[in-house]
């Protein structure tokens, strides 16, 4: 079985590149990117699972390349990388629909687990969703329009 | 660095110095205006009253000064010619009761005068002339029936108006006296009878009174001749030195000027004629003792105007100077204040600092465990490895995870106390807390050859308080405690936790091997500003911060030390803060 589709983003290239080698070891497809812009860019052409995003960045912050995450209403799940000292600002991610935060520097497995997690819920929302779909199509055929168009927030 | 802290230091207390200099001239400056304007609005209004009272005071109490020497003079003329009156009266009675015949009988002449000076006696002789100036018969001390009286000016004035009071003259007598005579007309011939009167019951009626200590009263004839001796200067029959007006009604009042050359001081003068005799009487006192009542109560005027004067002046002092402590003691709060705020302010940078550092530490951190993961990864992969080399790779790699995981351990440490440096309530397990506060000087401490002993109870209830606060304070002891051992070469820190259930609390006691604090100055620590350390090294702010940050939580603290030996500080912390200060914490937190 493939495992998940995750987009690294962090500033470092060094530790994305690392982090990238060691995810594909274990059985992830892994994009990495250096910046929020770009992560965007990689969210809007292709499709993703998980996303592990690190807060502290110049440029794009965390917390603002989140916001647009949010923006653009997928499924993907977020998960954060931050700081010891930043927990308040990783507390405020998760409130802005962040999946949960990790705190550098962090185990690979600590890590892993995460990333099970959250994509284990982004498949179940993605379910729930099309079983409510087709639960509407069945009580008024006219709206299986709505499927073809824009992707629902799950918010 | 520590020379640029010096520099800073040095540049600061001058500025200080400075300030204080300005604030000292600026107390003097407040105090000399407040002062001025107190005295001002109190003397001036003071004076005025003063000086209104005092005119209007002196106006009146002469007019009833001058009021009341008029009735003096007018009552003792009545007097006078009330004793005048009467004894012409008696002796006008007797000249139309009795014959001229009948009174030139020796016999009966002498009952009469007997009788006249039955109750009193107020005639010293009794005589009958003829319209020819001879006696006809005559009762009295001298023998004077020979003389013929022809040519007397009394005798051609009594033959004149019916009624004459003579001068006082020496007469054949040669003492003084004055005599007094009423005509009869009896069948067409004028008799005369004529008495002396008694001059000293008439002049112990003006001489004897007496008015104070240097009132006196006198008579004087037209010419100027004293009829009455006076209390001082001059004598009866003597010429008065002072001119004698003409004949005029009522009494008169005037102040004469002092005399220097005479030595007479100034004088209140009261006059007024009689009216027969035409005697003026006159009656005279010093002006400073006649008005003395009302000098009396000028200067009394002027004490109680100086004794309010001193009062406003006393209380205006005081006043001023406890209005200049208030603000000498509000500046201190403020200066004391501001340095909290410093003192905060710093500890606030330095863990904003200490932050950014740990967080720039934890990114290669990060990439040194990914490598360390890599290599891992690849030693699992690669089977044909020489076991003994991945043996010592394995142990290496975990080597590197262990420093890793200390390193992280020390920026996470770092980062939880830059995180302290805002306030908030949270529960706080004491015995981890003050674990990672030793961690964070421990090495420190070390080099200067301390070391620590923790003695933390366990099981100890988690406290519900503010983290960032205590970390100051336990810090703040700690730093003070390694200072303490300055000079000695190696010491310990003993920090013991202790729940108190009785009181829902725990107790932390520092104690520590250092120099230890006087009995004197034991009483001052807690004091702000008050330190040891030369200056440019402690702002004495640091336990007076302690103390009030313990109050505020709700705690207490208290010290015992012994010189040479070391110093103990007890805090007593409750379990949870007083409800006040989590309410304000809230509020904070809401806003």
């Amino acid at each position: 079985m493939i495992g998940a589709r995750i987009l690294l983003v962090d500033d470092e290239v060094v530790f994305t590149k690392n982090m990238a080698k060691l995810l594909t070891n274990r059985g992830y497809v892994v994009t990495p990117v250096n910046s929020g812009d770009s992560a965007i860019r990689e969210l809007e052409e292709n499709d993703f699972d998980v996303v592990v995003l690190d807060l502290k960045m110049p440029g794009m912050d965390g917390i603002t390349t989140l916001k647009e995450i949010k923006k653009l209403g997928l499924f993907t799940e977020t998960l954060i990388l931050t700081g010891h000292g930043a927990i308040d600002t990783a507390l405020e991610a998760t409130k802005l629909g962040a999946y949960d935060y990790l705190t550098k520097p962090c185990e690979i497995d600590e890590l892993v687990a995460k990333i099970e997690g959250a994509w284990e819920k982004k498949d179940d929302a993605q379910k729930d969703d099309i079983q409510e779909k087709i639960k509407k199509v069945v009580e008024s055929p006219s709206s299986a329009f709505s499927l073809f168009g824009k992707k629902k927030s799950k918010k | 660095m520590e020379g640029r802290e010096a520099i800073h230091t040095s540049t600061h207390d001058a500025h200080i110095e400075e300030l204080r200099e300005r604030r000292k001239h600026y107390y003097a400056r407040f105090f000399r205006r407040f002062a001025l304007l107190i005295i001002a609005f109190f003397l001036v209004p003071l004076f005025l009253v003063g000086w209104g009272i005092n005119t209007y005071y002196t106006k009146f109490a002469t007019a009833r000064m001058t009021n009341s020497f008029h009735a003096l003079v007018d009552n003792h003329r009545k007097i006078i010619e009330l004793f005048l009156g009467e004894r012409s009266s008696k002796l006008h009675l007797t000249a139309h009761t009795h014959s001229r015949d009948y009174l030139a009988q020796v016999s009966n002449l002498a009952h009469v005068f007997e009788m006249i000076n039955l109750e009193q006696s107020s005639i010293t002789d009794l005589g009958v002339i003829d319209e020819h100036g001879r006696h006809l018969a005559y009762i009295g001390p001298y023998d004077l029936m020979d003389k013929n009286y022809t040519n007397a000016f009394w005798f051609k004035e009594v033959m004149k108006k019916g009624l004459y009071i003579s001068d006082m003259f020496m007469g054949f007598r040669k003492i003084p006296h004055f005599i007094m005579a009423v005509t009869r007309t009896e069948n067409g011939e004028t008799w005369i009878l004529r008495a002396t009167i008694n001059t000293e019951v008439f002049r112990s009626l003006v001489e004897n009174v007496t008015i104070g200590k240097t009132g006196e009263v006198y008579l004087l004839n037209q010419q100027g001749i004293f009829q009455t001796s006076p209390r001082f200067r001059g004598k009866i029959m003597e010429k008065s030195p002072f001119p004698v007006e003409s004949f005029h009604e009522g009494t008169r009042i005037r102040i004469l000027d002092a005399d220097d050359q005479k030595h007479i001081p100034r004088q209140i003068v009261a006059q007024t004629w009689l009216k027969e005799p035409h005697w003026m009487l006159v009656v005279k006192q010093d002006y400073s003792e006649a008005f003395s009542d009302v000098n009396h109560a000028n200067r009394a005027t002027l004490v109680f105007l100086l004794l309010s004067a001193i009062a406003t002046l006393i209380v205006t002092v005081i006043i001023t100077k406890h209005m200049v402590a208030v603000i000498r003691r509000r500046d201190a709060e403020a200066d004391q204040l501001s340095k909290q705020l410093m003192q905060a302010g710093k500890l606030a940078s330095v863990g904003e600092l200490s932050a950014g550092v740990a967080h720039e530490i934890n990114n290669p951190l990060a990439i040194i465990l990914t490598e360390r993961q890599i290599l891992l990864d690849l030693v699992g992969q690669t089977p044909s490895l020489d076991e003994e080399f991945k043996k010592e790779l394995v142990e290496s790699l975990s080597q590197v995870d262990v420093q890793v995981q200390r390193c992280k351990r020390i920026t996470h440490n770092l980062l939880r106390f830059s995180r302290r440096t805002t306030s908030v309530i949270e529960t706080v397990n004491l015995n981890e807390f003050l674990r990672e506060v030793i961690e964070l000087v421990e090495r420190e401490a070390k080099t200067s050859g301390i070391t620590f002993i923790p003695e933390l109870e366990e099981g100890l209830p988690p406290l519900l308080t503010d983290p960032s606060q205590l970390q100051q304070v336990f810090l703040n002891l700690i730093t003070n405690a390694v200072d303490a051992h300055d000079g000695k070469p190696y010491g310990s820190i003993h920090i013991s936790t202790r729940s108190d259930d009785e009181n829902e609390g725990v107790e932390v006691v520092f104690a520590d091997t250092g120099s230890g604090i006087s009995q004197k100055n034991l009483e001052k620590v807690f004091d702000p500003f008050f330190t040891t350390k030369p200056v440019g090294k402690g702002t004495g702010l640091g336990l007076s911060i302690c103390y009030s940050i313990i109050k505020r939580l709700g705690g207490d603290v208290s010290v015992q030390s012994e010189l040479d030996k070391g110093t103990v500080f007890t805090i007593f912390l409750p379990y949870s803060p007083p409800s006040d200060l989590q309410e304000s914490m809230n509020e904070e937190l809401e806003v």
